[in-house]
C-alpha cells in the first residue's frame, strides 16, 4: 500500500477528513495536458527542453525519478521548473487551454511502523475532535455544523436528503434523461407534477397505473419531484427528468418477478437511462433472472438501482442481508442513512460469501419527506426504499452532466461518492452526491 | 409422466422465470416456442432482458431446452402495507 506519508495529519472539516499539514513534495511539478495537445511543443515554448520521452527511458529502472519525463500516452509530464516557466505554461497560448493543471510532485511512502504510529495519533485526534459522546451536534442547521458529527434537518426550502446530497447546489436537473420508477404506480392527480411528462403502465392484472398504496408516489417524488413544489420544501432530485411510472407492485404492496422483469423490459425499450426499484425479497441468495436482466440493462445503457433491504435490526446486533434484486452484481444496491449520515438501524448489510450481494452506495433513507397520493399530499417515511430514489435521481443528474450510460454511469456515481466513516459493508463507496 | 413435458392432470402448475443465454437471446422467440413444446404456458417473452415467464408442470423438462441459461421459480416481493413505518 502506498500513502502520502506520516507527515500529514488527519483533520476533520464539515466536508469530512482533510489534510491539515502540507504534504511532502519533491520540488518537481506534474503537468497535465489537455486532450489533443502536443506536450513537447508546449514544453519547448516554456523553455523546458531537457524533458525526455518515457519511451526513451523504457528499461532504465528508476530513470523517471531523476530525469524530467513526458508520458505522451497519458498526456502528463514530470519536470523541474522555475516559477516563471510554470506561469508561461499556463498562459502562453490564446484559445482553449493546453495545460489542465500544474501541481507539485508528492513524496509517497510505503506504509510502515511510522505510518501506524501516525495513524494511531490520527485516530486519537479524530476521536477527540468528534467528541465520542457525540449526541445531536451543536448549531448549524442545513448540515453546516462545525467540527464533528453533522446533523441534517429539513429546512423550509429543502429536505435533509436534498441538502446531504447537494442536489440543491447542482446546475443539472435530469433534463433529457428518462427515469423509470417501478413501484406501486403514481397518483396522476398530484398537483406537484402538473405539466410534467409522465408515462404510466401497469403490470398488475386488473389494476390501473394509479397508486393505491402511496409508496410509488413517494419514490417518484424523491427521484423526480419538482424544483419548487406548491408548498413546503423541495424534496425531489431530478426535477427535469421525464418520468416513467411502471406499476409492478399491487395496491397491497406485493408483486412477482414476472411483473418486475416485465417492468424492467418496458423501461429499457422506452429508453430509460435509470431504473429505480425500491423493492426486494428477503431471500439470502442471488436470483439468476436479475443477474441476467441487470447485465443486459447495463449493456443497453440502462442503470438499475435497487433497495438493499430493511431486514436488519441493528439495535439487536442483527445486520440482515441484501436480497434480490439488489444483490445482483449488475444492479446498484442502496443502503439507508439517517440525518447524521450513520447507517439506519434497519438497513441491510452486504451478504457474506455471495458475489454481488454487497451494498454499493448509500442515500438518505430515514424520515424522508416526499409526495403522497392526494388528498394527503405529503408524507415522511423511512427505508432503503427512500434511499434508492435519491440515488436514482442523482444518477439522472450525472447522466445529463456526463453523457455516461450503463457501466460508465455506475462508475462515475461510485467515484464521486462521499466516503463515510461507516463500514463499506453497510454503505459501499458512500453517500452519492450531485454533480 | 414422460420426459417431454406436456400436460399432466395430476400435477400442479409452477410459475417460472426462464433466463435465456447470450447466444440465443436474439432468437428468444424460437426459445419460447421450444419451451411451449416442453409444456410451458408462456405468459411473456421479454426480449430486452432475455427472459421468458410463464407456468409449467414439469419444471425439470425445461432445463434441457437449448438456449436456457436457468429456470427459477418465481418469487413474490412484498413491501408491506402503506401505513408501515419502514418501507
Amino acid at each position: 500500500m502506498i500513502d502520502t506519508g506520516p507527515s500529514s495529519q488527519l483533520g476533520i472539516s464539515p466536508e469530512g477528513p482533510m489534510l491539515q499539514t502540507p504534504p511532502e513534495t519533491t520540488g518537481r511539478f506534474i503537468i497535465v495536458f489537455a486532450e489533443d495537445t502536443d506536450p513537447a511543443s508546449v514544453l519547448a515554448e516554456a523553455g523546458l527542453t531537457e524533458v525526455v520521452s518515457s519511451r526513451e527511458l523504457e528499461g532504465e529502472e528508476g530513470a523517471v525519478a531523476s530525469t524530467d519525463t513526458v508520458f505522451e500516452e497519458l498526456g502528463i509530464a514530470v519536470v523541474s521548473a522555475e516559477p516563471g516557466q510554470l506561469g508561461a505554461l499556463e498562459s502562453t497560448f490564446e484559445g482553449p487551454p493546453r495545460v489542465l493543471s500544474v501541481s507539485p510532485e508528492l513524496v509517497h511512502h510505503v506504509r510502515g511502523s511510522d505510518y501506524v504510529r501516525g495513524y494511531a495519533d490520527g485516530v486519537n485526534d479524530l476521536a477527540g475532535r468528534l467528541g465520542v459522546t457525540s449526541g445531536p451536534p451543536s448549531g448549524g442547521a442545513n448540515g453546516t455544523a462545525g467540527f464533528g458529527v453533522q446533523f441534517f434537518r429539513d429546512s423550509t426550502d429543502f429536505t435533509w436528503g436534498i441538502q446531504a446530497t447537494r442536489a440543491q447546489l447542482s446546475s443539472f436537473s435530469g433534463q433529457g434523461i428518462s427515469v423509470a420508477v417501478l413501484d406501486t404506480g403514481f397518483d396522476s392527480t398530484h398537483p406537484d407534477f402538473a405539466g410534467r411528462t409522465v408515462t404510466s403502465k401497469s403490470f398488475i392484472p386488473n389494476e390501473s397505473p394509479e397508486d393505491g398504496h402511496g409508496h410509488g408516489t413517494h419514490c417518484i417524488g424523491t427521484a423526480c419531484g419538482p424544483k419548487a413544489p406548491g408548498q413546503g420544501p423541495r424534496y425531489g432530485v431530478a426535477h427535469g427528468a421525464a418520468i416513467f411510472a411502471g406499476k409492478v407492485l399491487s395496491n397491497g404492496g406485493s408483486g412477482s418477478d414476472g411483473a418486475i422483469l416485465a417492468g424492467i423490459d418496458w423501461a429499457i425499450t422506452q429508453g430509460c437511462q435509470v431504473i429505480s426499484m425500491s423493492l426486494g425479497a428477503n431471500v439470502p441468495r442471488v436470483h439468476p433472472p436479475y443477474t441476467a436482466a441487470g447485465r443486459r440493462a447495463l449493456d443497453k445503457g440502462s442503470l438499475i438501482v435497487a433497495a438493499a433491504g430493511n431486514n436488519a435490526v441493528r439495535t439487536d446486533l442483527n445486520f440482515g442481508f441484501v436480497g434480490p434484486p439488489a444483490n445482483s452484481p449488475y444492479i446498484v444496491a442502496v443502503g439507508a442513512l439517517n440525518q447524521q449520515l450513520d447507517v439506519a438501524f434497519f438497513s441491510a448489510r452486504t451478504l457474506a460469501d455471495t458475489n454481488g450481494g454487497q451494498v454499493d452506495v448509500a442515500g438518505p433513507g430515514y424520515q424522508v419527506y416526499s409526495s403522497w397520493p392526494m388528498p394527503t399530499r405529503y408524507a415522511s417515511i423511512s427505508g432503503t426504499s427512500m434511499a434508492t430514489p435519491h440515488v436514482s435521481g442523482l444518477a439522472a443528474l450525472w447522466a445529463e452532466a456526463t453523457g455516461y450510460r450503463g457501466g460508465a454511469l455506475w462508475s462515475v456515481l461510485m467515484q464521486n461518492g462521499r466516503r463515510l466513516l461507516a463500514p463499506s459493508l453497510d454503505v459501499g463507496s458512500g453517500l452519492v452526491l450531485a454533480p | 409422466m414422460n420426459g417431454e413435458g406436456g400436460y399432466h392432470p395430476a400435477m400442479d402448475w409452477t410459475r417460472v422465470i426462464v433466463s435465456v443465454d447470450d447466444e440465443h437471446v436474439d432468437a428468444i422467440d424460437e426459445v419460447a416456442d421450444r419451451l411451449r413444446e416442453r409444456g410451458m404456458q408462456v405468459d411473456q417473452v421479454l426480449a430486452s432482458v432475455g427472459i421468458v415467464t410463464g407456468s409449467v408442470q414439469d419444471v425439470a423438462a425445461l432445463d434441457a431446452v437449448p438456449g436456457v441459461m436457468s429456470v427459477d421459480r418465481e418469487e413474490v416481493i412484498d413491501i408491506g402495507p402503506p401505513d408501515g413505518e419502514i418501507q
